[in-house]
């Protein structure tokens, strides 16, 4: 087949994809610098200041950094999710597949810090939750464990998440045109464990429930960790996707169009 | 099975080597590997830890009551719900062993920093217990067979009657006889008695109860049958949870409007 010079012209023109990293990458350093260092607040102050409540150095060395984390964490959940709202794309109908195809590869990225996220609430600082409070017992519903677990590790990962949600719904066209049950599970189900705190510590009000930590009270935390699993079905979706997608951008060669 | 036209130029395009559409699903599939690493990481270890974590945790637990008999039940729900989307939409029979090998390493990062170097247990008083083998079985029934019904009954199966004897060679030094202050005991119990749990029940109260401790007798045997059977019926329960998450769909966005999107937009 012949190439005309027009040809060549183009296909010079198109710039080569390429991925954003930088997002996903400053993401994950941020989460290991702000989970590392609590783990290491944790090793330096739980054992010397962090066994009573009433004591004042409790006050001192941990309630602060409570207060803290929740003036932080509400600012940003709002700085985040509406600069996403107010910045949003207005006209997603004209929106070229090209840059369709970038914004979802960063946005499916972005899902890697999210899952990161996930992982520190629901592995890491969770099971450590047991070894703590089996081994001295708690006094009220502020420890050095809940501080990190309940009060930074699940609100870093729903203001992900909630961050996410609104990034795919104002940038995406696939996920604006209808909104998906699997997302909103993946987003909403995580989101839920932070109420099942509250019945968490209400319980933990009336009974020494550290003895077993099987206990029924905690099956709150396993039922709505299991809306993870949709996140299977989102995958698929964003897959199946790409089929419609990525031929608009290419052709069968391999090569982009666009 | 025909292509449709955008399948086939996404098959050609993809399958050419070292062009831009390969390095771009290539570079899709290492997003969804690390997103699923992880997730799978904290959901089945937060479910594991919450309904038999306790007997995971400590090794003077790993004979007692429900280990032998509750702990294959839940091992199954998470491997089985995943094993729809890996088998019916890739076509990889690896949910189990992939899920096993992500508990284990969720299991040893909490263990050693949590367990070991922030409350100093010993880990021959804490490691996880050995899930790979059963789980591992139930990935070879469904790639031989390539059925649900089959893969429910011997695969589901599997994973009960593979737990016992895969921790028995760790476990049984343990079930060593000690005789301590006058009472004999075994060196997990001992362990035990050594490193203070003030919460937990043996430390509160006596509360043994039949004679599921003893775990080389044929009480475990029988406990694993039993297990085995609820093994098969929660495999094909999960892998039908697995299905139903999966394909949940959408609904219709009722503020598309704000990002310029209109009724007509929806089939496009």
């Amino acid at each position: 087949m012949a190439v005309t010079h027009e040809e060549v012209r183009q296909a010079k023109a198109i710039a080569p994809f390429k991925f954003n990293l930088k997002p996903m990458i400053m993401g994950l350093i941020v989460l290991i610098m702000i989970f590392g260092g609590a783990r290491w607040y944790q090793q330096w102050a739980a054992w010397d200041y962090g066994l009573d409540a009433t004591d004042p150095m409790f006050d001192k060395y941990w309630m602060r950094v409570f207060w803290g984390e929740i003036i932080v964490e509400v600012t940003l959940f709002f700085s985040f999710v509406g600069y996403l709202w107010m910045t949003r794309d207005k006209h997603l109908n004209n929106l070229k597949p090209r840059e369709e195809l970038r914004r979802l590869m960063l946005w499916v990225s972005m899902l890697v810090v999210y899952a990161f996220a996930f992982y520190f609430a629901g592995s890491f600082y969770a099971e450590q939750d047991a070894t703590w409070h089996q081994t001295v017992v708690r006094d009220t519903s502020f420890t050095p464990s809940h501080i990190f677990l309940f009060y930074m590790s699940m609100p870093v990962f729903i203001i992900l998440g909630f961050s996410l949600f609104f990034y795919a719904i104002t940038r995406l066209p696939f996920f604006a045109r209808k909104i998906s049950i699997g997302l909103v599970l993946v987003v909403c189900g995580p989101f839920m464990l932070l109420p099942t705190v509250g019945y968490n510590e209400w319980g933990h009000a009336f009974w020494l429930m550290e003895e077993y930590f099987t206990v029924p009270l905690h099956w709150g935390f396993v039922f709505f960790g299991w809306t993870i699993i949709a996140l299977s079905g989102v995958l698929i979706q964003v897959m199946k996707y790409m089929v419609e997608l990525l031929p608009k951008v290419i052709n069968e060669k391999g090569e982009l169009t666009s | 099975m025909k292509l449709t036209t955008n399948e086939a130029t996404l098959l050609s395009a993809v399958t050419t080597p070292n062009s831009d559409a390969a390095r771009i699903s290539r570079g899709l599939d290492m997003f969804v590997v690390a997103i699923l690493f992880f997730a799978i990481i904290a959901a089945f270890h937060i479910h594991i830890m919450l309904t038999v974590g306790d007997w995971d945790f400590w090794v003077d637990w790993k004979d007692r009551m429900y280990w032998v008999t509750a702990t294959p039940m839940l091992l199954i729900f998470i491997p089985a719900a995943l094993s729809y989307p890996f088998m019916m939409k890739f076509g990889l029979p690896i949910a189990g062993t992939l899920c096993a090998l992500c508990l284990v390493i969720g299991e040893w990062i909490s263990r050693i920093v949590g367990f070991h170097l922030w409350t100093y247990f010993p880990y021959s008083m804490i490691w996880p217990a050995i899930v790979l083998p059963g789980l591992m079985l139930m990935d070879l029934v469904l790639l031989l067979s390539r059925n649900l019904f089959i893969t429910s009954i011997f695969g589901g199966s599997a994973v009960a009657f593979a737990f016992a004897p895969a921790n028995w060679p760790i476990l049984a030094p343990y079930h060593e006889p000690v005789v301590h202050m006058g009472q004999l005991v075994n060196v997990a119990d001992m362990i035990g008695y050594s490193f203070t749990r003030t919460a937990t029940p043996e430390y509160l109260r006596f509360i043994e109860r039949g004679t599921l401790r003893t775990f080389g007798g044929e009480s475990t045997l029988i406990s694993t049958g039993f297990s085995g059977f609820v093994c098969m019926i929660l495999f094909f329960v999960w892998w039908k949870i697995g299905e139903w998450l999966t394909n949940l769909g959408t609904i219709p966005n009722v503020v598309k409007k704000h990002v310029g999107l209109g009724d007509d937009d929806d089939e496009k």
